[in-house]
């Protein structure tokens, strides 16, 4: 196992690196240039020079590139050109926030999703089942946007029952010390993720009903509750892990929408400004931030499954 | 005193989309401890829902309809709520399934899913219910069973899962066993084992056993007294020696008759059962095997038999027959005259030299141990005449589908050449590889998985000649319609899809487009095996018709050494990736000079219950050892009752033991031919 992790580990390092080459590469090639962007359209060539200067951008671009991992590694990467904070000071400002949002609302729609999509499986054809999927499929496709104005329409603007605001402190403590703030923007995003993870959870789990353990277990004389809890669950989580390996990322890469409506400034809004204002520093280090948890995301979803499936386990052992 | 189980007019309905389905009619039987009974009968005929009924498992929409009643000594089980049911499950009444490889959850340890079900009825500990399941692993013969408590199901060979899966039945001391199909996924050595096992536990723990099997050998050894389903109703029911020799129904006469035996004369076509079962959403009126029986009148058709004769011997039958069939009543086998005399040819058709293939270990190296292979073939050399039919048989991973794929190119070995009409394939590449596919072609064992589903009949038998651009469209299309003429299908099924045929006319397909280009040599893999007895008959049957007219060389490899034996010219048994002995099918069966072919004979159940009960022993112990590691000297030693300190340091070479008959043994059972090095021995077999 720690063989296995430690070859996982460098393996990650290597992707890491080649989301950093691949960003720096790809922001640099985008038409247009940061002083033009940061000083106005009518900045005079002085100005842009010594803009350019200051900010190491008439250097060449490896040379760019040495500066920005070495300084990436000590943590420093830079200071924004528009907000002049450093770049991670706003990401550790913003980051707590998306990771209680997203974080809360992930957890929160696993645990509706799972036993959802074990139901529907166990309840397969029959109207409950037929009547969750049309649930399901209704919520998938509405946009996001429209959802969180919905519930902001009603609960707060018309019964008065929830605030329209997220909660505006700045601390991990300071956000969730605000529960009710914290009510809506969570079940916006809840709602639009139930839906996926319930009907991967769904077929996976009809699968594993269909398997002769099952029955093998029935036999022993197992009520159908644990038959379900112990036998069910567990293997039916396998391709469920996957998915949520891979959505990882948008716990850190924040909802640009849901924070927009919500008064919530986190990463997604980060971002967007900086990608509209070819603020360089901030690209490139909340492209980072997201490159490096996408690989710790699959990183855990892979020991998540080693730990679901003995069979994963000894293949290295 | 109440029999210990009594079932009284058992009638399972399942409701389905397509209508219920009376998967169970009116089936009546007792069953007293210590008995075994058994439940035979092709797929669909209800046995196992039977089964399932008993245990009150039944599938969703499935369900005890009339007055069916199932009383477990005097107490009625049908109609109790599901809490008291749940109490006899598992505790009074335990079920053994098939699938060893399925029927495990891969996620709990061993000890973990044998506990379960102690804990759940004895109300006992943790700690004592992990003493029980480590009891009970040793009962059932897995080594070690403390230590294996841990033990994830992956970990475990086929067999030891079977074991494994026993004991999580037997936890309780269940006073009913419900064995369905319990070794069907099985070696035959093992099934040997397993079956010996289960009659040993039966005995020492006075259980009663229903023993659910389609194979008449099983039941022949294994049972004490057996009811024959056809349709969901049984047909016949009486002791196993009466009903073996003294059957009175006519389908329980033709299965016995269509099961191909050891000693089937190879000249005679089998006995076969036409057409299908009924459809059970819609059974037709009258005697429901009508339809097939050749002894059938009018009032079979409109009324139906009623289960009559003696306590010891009932039946449902208006034209009740009298015995087995005669041997003598079906046809010659069809043999082109030039398959007659293969030694005419000078020249083999195909020719196999000293073939290796190894595979790498998947997973992390470990260090200073070197790359871990899996020895598949470790040098095995072979030759085929043409029209000539070659079996090929072992325990399953002793390599032989590994040789079959080699063989007709599939794979290419890692040393060794396979020679075709003197071209030797390793040196093909390329377009002329390819045309040469056309002489070898293959047929495999699952009718299910190897058509495409998503493609037309018409269209699956047309895609070799399109790949081989052989002929206009029209030309092609002429030629499906003839290869389904001559696999006995009409010519409306081009237009079809496999999942519209059954899986005997599945196979029919298969074998259609293995002929597809006219080969000279099908490898077949399986080619029955999944297949149910009367259809098996059918295939076979079959297969010796196309060789004739067509001139065709087989190599067919099985497990079911009665198939090989029926189809097979020569045989050749393997081993852990070697040839341990080739000869003609007699050499085989009646002068077998190897132990392990000796073993593998004694070990296939016949369906004679005098002679099945009358062996001693299971044929093989043990395993078959890891492929990654194979036993030094002669592979088969560490199962060998022959072995001495030589098998061990030295490989024995093959030996001549007569005209083509060779043998790769120090202590052979016959006496070989004054000393005849290896070499001179595979030039002799030629």
């Amino acid at each position: 196992m720690t063989a296995y992790l430690l070859r996982r580990t460098g393996q990650a390092l290597v992707v890491v690196f080649g989301v950093m080459v691949l960003t720096f590469v790809m922001i640099h090639l985008v038409p247009g240039s940061a002083a033009r962007a940061s000083l106005g359209t009518r900045a005079t060539a002085e100005r842009i020079a010594l803009f350019n200067a200051a900010n190491g951008l008439d250097r060449p671009l490896a040379a760019q590139f040495v500066s920005f991992v070495q300084q990436a590694a000590e943590g420093n990467f830079g200071t924004s050109y528009s907000l002049h904070q450093p770049v991670s000071t706003l990401i550790a400002q913003r980051l707590p926030r998306d990771g209680v949002l997203l974080g809360l609302s992930t957890l929160l729609a696993l645990s509706v999703a799972l036993p959802m999509g074990i139901f529907q499986a166990v309840r397969r054809g029959r109207v409950a089942d037929h009547v969750l999927t049309v649930v399901s499929f209704v919520l998938y496709s509405m946009p996001d946007f429209f959802f969180a104005l919905l519930l902001v329409a009603v609960f707060s603007v018309q019964l008065h029952l929830l605030p329209s605001q997220a909660p505006q402190a700045e601390s991990v403590a300071g956000i969730l010390a605000d529960p009710r703030a914290l009510v809506l923007p969570v079940v916006t995003l809840t709602l639009v993720s139930v839906a996926g993870f319930s009907r991967y959870m769904r077929s996976s789990a009809i699968g594993t009903l269909a398997q002769e353990y099952v029955q093998v277990a029935r036999s022993k004389g197992l009520p159908e509750r644990l038959v379900l809890r112990r036998h069910v669950l567990r293997n039916s989580l396998l391709p469920v892990v996957t998915v949520l390996g891979l959505s990882a990322p948008t716990v850190v890469a924040g909802a640009v929408i849901a924070e927009s409506v919500f008064n919530y400034p986190g990463m997604g809004l980060l971002f967007f400004q900086a990608a509209t204002s070819k603020d360089y520093p901030v690209m490139l280090g909340s492209t980072l931030v997201v490159g490096v948890a996408t690989v710790i995301g699959s990183l855990l979803a892979d020991i998540a499954y080693s730990l679901l499936d003995p069979r994963i386990r000894y293949v290295d052992a | 005193m109440p029999p210990l189980l009594e079932v009284r007019n058992l009638t399972t309905h399942i409701r389905t989309r397509r209508g219920t389905v009376r998967a169970v009619d009116d089936v009546s039987f007792t069953l007293e401890a210590g008995e075994t009974l058994g439940l035979v009968g092709e797929s669909g005929c209800g046995k196992s829902m039977t089964g399932l009924s008993l245990m009150g498992l039944l599938p969703p929409g499935g369900a005890m309809v009339g007055d069916s009643s199932v009383a477990l000594d005097g107490r009625e089980l049908v109609g109790l709520p599901e809490r008291d049911l749940r109490r006899v499950r598992g505790n009074d009444i335990a079920m053994v399934f098939q699938d060893p490889m399925t029927s495990l959850d891969p996620t709990k340890t061993i000890g973990h899913q044998v506990a379960e079900g102690v804990l759940l009825h004895r109300g006992c500990s943790r700690a004592e219910a992990a003493d029980r399941a480590a009891e009970v692993l040793g009962l059932v013969g897995l080594p070690h069973p403390r230590e294996r408590l841990k033990d994830y199901p992956h970990q475990l060979s086929g067999g030891l899962r079977q074991r494994v899966l026993i004991a999580m039945a037997l936890a309780n001391e269940p006073r009913v066993l419900i064995a369905d199909e319990p070794t069907t996924a099985l070696d035959v050595t093992i099934q040997a084992q397993i079956l010996a096992l289960l009659a040993d536990l039966r005995a020492r723990l006075g259980m009663a056993m229903i023993l659910i099997t389609h194979d008449m050998g099983v039941t022949a050894g294994h049972t004490d007294r057996v009811n024959v389903m056809y349709a969901g109703r049984i047909a016949e029911s009486t002791g196993t020696d009466r009903l073996f020799h003294g059957m009175r129904h006519p389908y329980t006469q033709s299965l016995l008759a269509s099961v191909p035996r050891l000693d089937q004369d190879p000249g005679k076509e089998l006995p076969t059962i036409p057409g299908m079962p009924p459809d059970l959403t819609d059974p037709p009126g009258g005697c429901r095997f009508a339809g097939r029986c050749r002894y059938a009148t009018d009032r079979c058709r409109t009324d139906e038999p009623e289960l009559t004769g003696s306590d010891q011997h009932r039946y449902a039958c208006w034209h009740p027959t009298d015995g087995p069939l005669p041997p003598s009543a079906t046809a010659a086998v069809p043999r082109a005259t030039e398959a007659a005399a293969p030694a005419v040819h000078d020249r083999p058709l195909l020719e196999a030299r000293g073939l290796v293939r190894e595979f790498p270990v998947r997973g992390a190296r470990i260090p200073g141990r070197g790359r871990r292979v899996v020895h598949a073939l470790s040098g095995v050399s072979l030759e085929l005449a043409p029209g000539e039919t070659f079996g090929l048989v072992g325990e399953s991973g002793c390599g032989k589908t590994t040789l079959g794929r080699l063989l007709v190119g599939l794979d290419r070995p890692d040393t060794g050449t396979v020679t075709l009409d003197g071209t030797d394939l390793g040196l093909l590449r390329g377009r002329e590889l390819r045309r040469r596919r056309r002489d070898l072609q293959m047929m495999f064992q699952d009718p299910f998985s190897s058509l495409d589903p998503r493609m037309r009949v018409g269209g699956i038998l047309r895609e070799p000649l399109q790949i081989q651009g052989i002929g206009t469209a029209r030309e092609q299309k002429a030629r499906v319609a003839e290869l389904l003429a001559e696999v006995g299908l009409p010519e409306r099924g081009a237009e079809l899809y496999p999942h519209e045929f059954s899986g005997g006319q599945r196979q029919r397909i298969g074998l259609a487009r293995a002929l597809a280009l006219t080969p000279k040599l099908i490898v077949a893999d399986e080619p029955v095996s999944a297949l149910d007895v009367s259809v098996r008959a059918q295939v076979l049957n079959l297969m010796n018709r196309l060789q004739a007219s067509h001139g065709l060389s087989y190599i067919v490899i099985s497990h079911d050494l009665a198939v090989v034996r029926y189809l097979a010219d020569r045989i050749g048994v393997m081993y852990l990736g070697r040839m341990v002995e080739v000869g003609s099918a007699d050499d085989i069966h009646l002068r077998a000079a190897h132990p392990y072919t000796a073993g593998l004979l004694k070990a296939v159940p016949v369906p004679d219950p005098q002679l099945e009960r009358a062996k001693l022993g299971t044929g093989i112990s043990g395993e078959l050892p890891s492929p990654v590691d194979p036993p030094s000297g002669c592979r088969f030693r560490t199962r060998c009752p022959l072995a001495r300190e030589r098998c061990a340091d030295e490989e024995p070479a093959l030996r001549l033991f007569g005209a083509g008959h060779t043998a790769a043994c120090h202590f052979p059972l016959q006496q070989p031919l004054p000393d005849t090095p290896a070499k001179a021995a595979t030039d002799a077999s030629a």
